[in-house]
Formats: structure tokens, sequence, C-alpha cells
């Protein structure tokens, strides 16, 4: 009597255990506008006091210890654009006199990341900033230093970011110059403990060389042009010998960035002007 | 006489249950709230798993299996990367925890420090497996942060057992 109780509770258990298996392997393969569906309305329902409680710990920690950096930040920020002050009057000036059209501002909004002790965390960031605020799906994610990715997911309040470390993450890049395009992508290679991103597709007779600054290009409808991605750190090799590949050194670290800015608008701007060869 | 004592293990079930209901909400809190507000980084200690692996080596192996579960879906949609490679890896590890207590574990302090680090190390392992990782970050990952965070997740665990052990009615041997 005993033992057959007992057989049936291990039934009982491996029933459920595989019910649990089976329902993660359909999570597994489900397709990927439903996978994300179904997160952002979980994000916004049932698990919404936890974002709640993370978007309050990320400005704690700021406020705790991030302010005296944030409040330099600021200072010096509030200096240049004093100093800057000059240099936009004539700019305009000179803009009125050859007819030209004013600079496409880039609207923006401020998110705080909300980190989790996950070992896939720097792929995939959550953000506390959603479509009420006029994030969208694709949008560019940048911080002070350059790019970071873009807007995977956009829910009502908050919205999931595939940062470059991304495997499927791209965006059509360009040298300061303009001289040089390329795709840049994840690589497979790392520099220590720091992944590193590859710039592929520059023709054979294209160089550049090691400290070379790589900006987005503007092409593809994703990434404004002029974005700061990285520097060239390495010379790559492409098995084919079709093309030139460059490993490039990225500006923005995903795994510790605290505070970036989602651009709004304009996509289409490959015909901006690019901020030059020199690092952000 | 026999109904009084049932109604005595029923009442003192009960309050366990509260008991632990309250360590696993305090575990959650300090999750989502005062360790995020504290300090971040891939070495911090994962307390929602810590909550899983301290309930599921008191349940048998189906619930604890269906635990993973809700704690994989919450990590999923927390911290997305891949949906489906959280609730795999926690459905596992808590199956995994469960039948091994009922297996061979001893209610030993070093056992259960043992299990919560190599709890975090296979669940991570099998995170970064089912999204794809790369073959050089899988292998920092695995060398360095995963350990670093098993060995922080282990450390909390301990403090947790050495606090509520009457709470969560865990003999310590040693």
């Amino acid at each position: 009597m005993g033992r057959r109780a007992g057989r049936e509770t291990a039934r009982g258990d491996l029933l459920l255990f595989v019910g649990c298996v089976a329902l993660a392997l359909i999570a597994l393969v489900l397709p990927r506008q439903w996978a994300q569906g179904l997160t952002a309305t979980l994000r916004t329902t049932a698990f919404r006091p936890m974002v709640i409680l993370q978007d309050r710990a990320a400005e704690d920690l700021t406020a705790r210890f991030r302010l005296k950096g944030i409040q330099q930040q600021r200072d010096s920020l509030a200096l240049a654009i004093q100093q800057q002050g000059a240099l936009r009057q004539e700019n305009d000036n000179l803009r009125s006199l050859v007819t030209l059209r004013q600079r496409l501002a880039r609207p923006y909004v401020a998110a705080e990341v909300l980190h989790r002790p996950a070992s896939t965390e720097g792929r995939m960031l959550l953000v506390g900033a959603g479509t009420t605020v006029g994030v969208d799906s694709f949008a560019a994610v940048v911080t002070a230093e350059g790019l970071l990715g873009a807007i995977w997911n956009a829910g009502p309040t908050s919205s999931s970011v595939m940062t470059w470390v991304h495997p499927e993450f791209r965006a059509s890049a360009v040298t300061g110059d303009g001289r040089v395009l390329g795709l840049v992508q994840p690589s497979p290679a790392m520099e220590g403990r720091q992944p590193l991103l590859e710039l592929r597709g520059v023709a054979l007779r294209d160089s550049l060389t090691i400290g070379t600054t790589v900006f987005t290009s503007g092409l593809g409808g994703v990434f404004p042009r002029g974005i700061p991605i990285g520097t060239v750190a390495k010379i790559g090799r492409d098995e084919l010998g079709y093309e030139r590949v460059y490993l490039i050194r990225p500006f923005v670290n995903p795994g510790i960035v605290s505070h970036v800015l989602i651009l709004t608008a304009p996509r289409d701007s490959m015909f901006l002007p690019l901020p030059g060869g020199e690092g952000p | 006489m026999t109904l009084r004592s049932s109604d005595r293990r029923r009442r003192t079930r009960s309050t366990d249950r509260v008991r632990i209901g309250l360590v696993v909400l305090l575990l959650i809190f300090t999750d989502a709230y005062l360790l995020p507000s504290l300090v971040t980084g891939p070495w911090v200690p994962d307390l929602l798993l810590l909550a899983l692996l301290l309930l599921a080596i008191r349940q048998s192996p189906g619930t604890a299996a269906v635990i993973g579960f809700a704690v994989g879906l919450v990590a999923d949609v927390l911290s997305p990367a891949h949906f489906g490679a959280g609730i795999m890896a926690h459905v596992l590890v808590g199956w995994g925890a469960s039948w091994g207590r009922s297996v061979f574990f001893a209610d030993n302090l070093f056992v259960n420090a043992a299990l919560f680090a190599v709890g975090t190390w296979v669940r991570n392992l099998i995170v970064l497996l089912l999204s794809g990782t790369a073959a050089s970050e899988l292998l920092v990952q695995l060398t360095v942060w995963s350990p670093l965070q098993g060995l922080s997740t282990a450390a909390v665990g301990v403090l947790v057992v050495m606090l509520f052990r009457d709470w969560l009615a865990i003999r310590i041997d040693a």
C-alpha cells in the first residue's frame, strides 16, 4: 500500500517535471514576436511590482554612489556649452547666409538601466522607459561615450535593449573621414575579458590604422549617422580573403552602463556631417 | 488525543509554511530592491535562485520543478536574453536539487553551501548554452564570473541558513 503510494508520488513528480520541461521547450521555440509580446505583457502586469522595485533601486544606487560623478559631468558640460555659445551663434549666422536649413536635432529619452545578476545580462538590458514617453522598437540607444544598441521590445513603462554584445547585433559603420564603410557585428574574439566588435565588408583596397574611430553611417534606417562605436584595436583575418576585417574596441561597456539615452528620431540621417576622425 | 496531535501537526506545518514564505519574500525583496540599490555586477549573488534552492531541498522533485518554472519565468522576463533559456535552466536546477537532496544530501552546512554554488554555476551554464553564447565568452563566463557568482550566492545562502535554520527546519550536523 505504502509502496504503491510512493510510486504514484514519484510518477506525479515525473509528470510535473516533464510538463515543466515541455513548457520550457515551447518557450524556447516560441516565435520571437510572441515571446516579446508575452514578456512585455508580464512586465506590465504580474511582474510590474518587481520592475518598479528595480527602477527604484537603480535610482537609489545613483543617488547613493554616482551623484558626485554626475554632478561633475554636468558641470563640465555646462562649461563646454557656455564656451560654445559664440561658436553656435556664428554657425547659425553662416547657415542663414547660405540659406542652409538648421542641423537636425536628435530628440531623446533618458532612462536608467535595471541591472540583474544574470550571466547573459550584457546582451540584453532592461531600461525604465517605454512607449508612454515615446520609446519605440528599433530606437537607437546611446550613452555619453557612444553606441550601446537598439530597443528590442518596448513596453509601456520599460523596454529591453539589444546591446552590441548580442550575437544578432549589426550596424552599418563608417570611419570619421567617410572614406571606409563596413558592417560591425560582435566578434568571437575577446581582448582579455572584454568582448570586441568586428568591422567586416571593408574593401581590400581600403585599409585602416590602429586607433581609427568608427561611427555609425546612418545606413539601414536604425542608427542615426555619427554615433561613435569604437576604435580599431587589431587587424582581423578573413578566411576567404575577400574582404578586410578589423577588430573594434567599443567605447561602451554594457555590463557597467547605468544611464542611457534613447534617440526617438530621426533615423534617416545619412547626409549629416560626421563628427570627424576624433573619439568622443 | 489523536485529533489534538494531528491538529497540532497541521498548525505547525502551516506555521512552517508562513515562516518559509517570509524568508522567500525577504529574499525576493532583497534581490529586487536592496541588493541592486547597493551593488551591481556579474558576481552579485542571485537570491531568486537561492530562494528556489532553499525551497527545492524541502519539496518533492515535481514541486521543485514547478517552482523552478516560476523563478525561470521571472528571470526571463526581467533579464531578457533568450526567452525560455532561464525557464529550462531553473526547472532542471530545481528538480536536480530536490532529487539530489532525497538521494544523498547530508544536513551539513558545507554541503548546503556547495549546493548553492554548484546550482548557480550549472544554471549559468545551461542559460549560456541555450542562449547561443560564443565559445570565448562562454569560457570567460564559466571560469570567471559564474564561479564568483556561485561563491557569493553560497556565502549569502550559508548566512540565510544560519540565521533562519529553525524556520527553514534545516538540521546542521557540522
